[in-house]
């Protein structure tokens, strides 16, 4: 699972792979429309509805915290 | 210490959120020595995504969060001094008595090719229209909307695939290299300007519009359905509700859609298939009604 988030991560924005912060919007790695492109293809990759509550820069923070909401989202 | 360049302008008020918007904040910031204006952000309507708020911390711009309406209304009345305000995406209509004072000068963002599709959602209406070619206009704020005169504008294509937020994205990409080279002369005053020239009963699309009012029927030929769904596909932003349809009897709201080839039908419920060009149109859906999750996509086709 987290190779194929990975994979995604690294079609839209391949420098989230190697960002080592916490804050990968505010540091301009990535933009809300990255956002919008890696939601749209995690729901697709995992079948899942990632709900606008979760697409918030706290989730989007780094890719750990990616990987963290996808495991979240399928545990549910 | 360069010289300082003539600008009336002793202050420049940049407002909007989004990417166009940053953008926007960053240039008017790097050129603030040169010109010698004060320069502060407005955030009126916010985004859960914008970084607005860390680039006015980062370059020690005055940064002031105005949500109610009357609120900023009135602290724009209150702005003394020649004054230049930026809006760059925003959807705050400015007062008419704000935009015809004399020491006002307001230029607008438009992500469309004005005259065409003023208002609201305009690349929404460009894919619904299945239009070829779009663009942005910056322009003068008079008091009718969207109807200033023209400073620049630029052209790109829509894409027979493109989402209604892929699309804006390249817009706002557009905008924000229209700016820079804009911005000076806005400045200086001596930007060339053209009227729009517009038909005064062109039609002015409202923010409660939506296509076909979201809805279509599986009947209906693919290739409008599909236009109708990435008319409205701002991602996870609530611009517009789901579209719907009916499926088996039942409101259904649609999720994820997606061309796929001609042998990607999977036999899932929650899913509906159309022949569509040369492969399918594969659609996620969930019923409106439905009483809990597991009866939410049923078992369709």
């Amino acid at each position: 699972m987290e190779e194929k988030i990975l994979e995604i991560l690294e079609e839209h924005c391949e420098e989230a792979l190697t960002y080592d912060g916490d804050s990968m919007m505010e540091d301009g790695v990535i933009d809300s429309f990255t956002v919008i492109n890696v939601v749209s293809d995690l729901e697709d990759e995992f079948d899942i509805e990632i709900d606008a509550k979760y697409v918030v820069a706290e989730n989007f923070r780094n890719k750990e915290a990616i990987i963290a909401l996808v495991k979240r989202l399928l545990e549910e | 210490m360069g010289e300082t360049k003539a600008t009336a302008f002793r202050r420049v008020i940049v407002i909007g959120y989004g990417k166009v918007t940053g953008e926007v904040l960053r240039y008017v910031c790097d050129r603030q020595e040169e010109y010698g204006y004060d320069l502060e952000f407005i955030e009126h309507e916010m985004h859960s995504l914008s970084v607005t708020e860390k680039i006015c911390a980062e370059r020690g711009v005055s940064f002031q969060r105005i949500p109610d309406k009357k609120r900023l209304a009135a602290y724009l009345d209150g702005v003394v001094g020649e004054t230049l305000i930026v809006s760059a995406s925003n959807n705050y209509l400015f007062p008419s008595a704000l935009v015809q004072k004399e020491n006002i000068t307001v230029i607008n963002f438009h992500n469309a090719l004005l005259p065409e599709y003023p208002g609201r959602n305009a690349p929404t209406w460009v894919i619904y229209a299945g239009e070829k070619e779009t663009g942005i206009t910056w322009h003068y704020v008079t008091v009718g909307v969207d109807e200033g005169d023209i400073i620049i504008q630029r052209r790109c294509p829509v894409g027979e695939d493109v989402k209604a937020y892929e699309l804006t994205e390249r817009l706002m990409d557009l905008a924000a290299e229209a700016f820079r080279e804009c911005f000076a002369d806005v400045l200086e005053r001596r930007a060339q300007t053209r009227p729009q020239g517009f038909d005064p009963a062109r039609r002015l699309y409202r923010s409660r519009e939506i296509p076909s009012d979201g809805r279509f029927c599986l009947t209906d030929p693919p290739e409008e359905i599909y236009r109708l769904l990435r008319s409205v596909d701002y991602g996870k932003s609530d611009i517009f509700p789901p579209p719907r349809t009916v499926i088996g009897g039942r409101e259904a709201e649609i999720l994820r859609y997606r061309r796929i080839a001609p042998d990607g039908q999977e036999d899932r419920p929650g899913f509906v298939y159309l022949p569509f060009r040369d492969g399918l149109l594969k659609m996620k859906y969930r019923y409106a009604d439905c009483a809990d999750e597991k009866d939410c996509t049923g078992g369709g086709t």
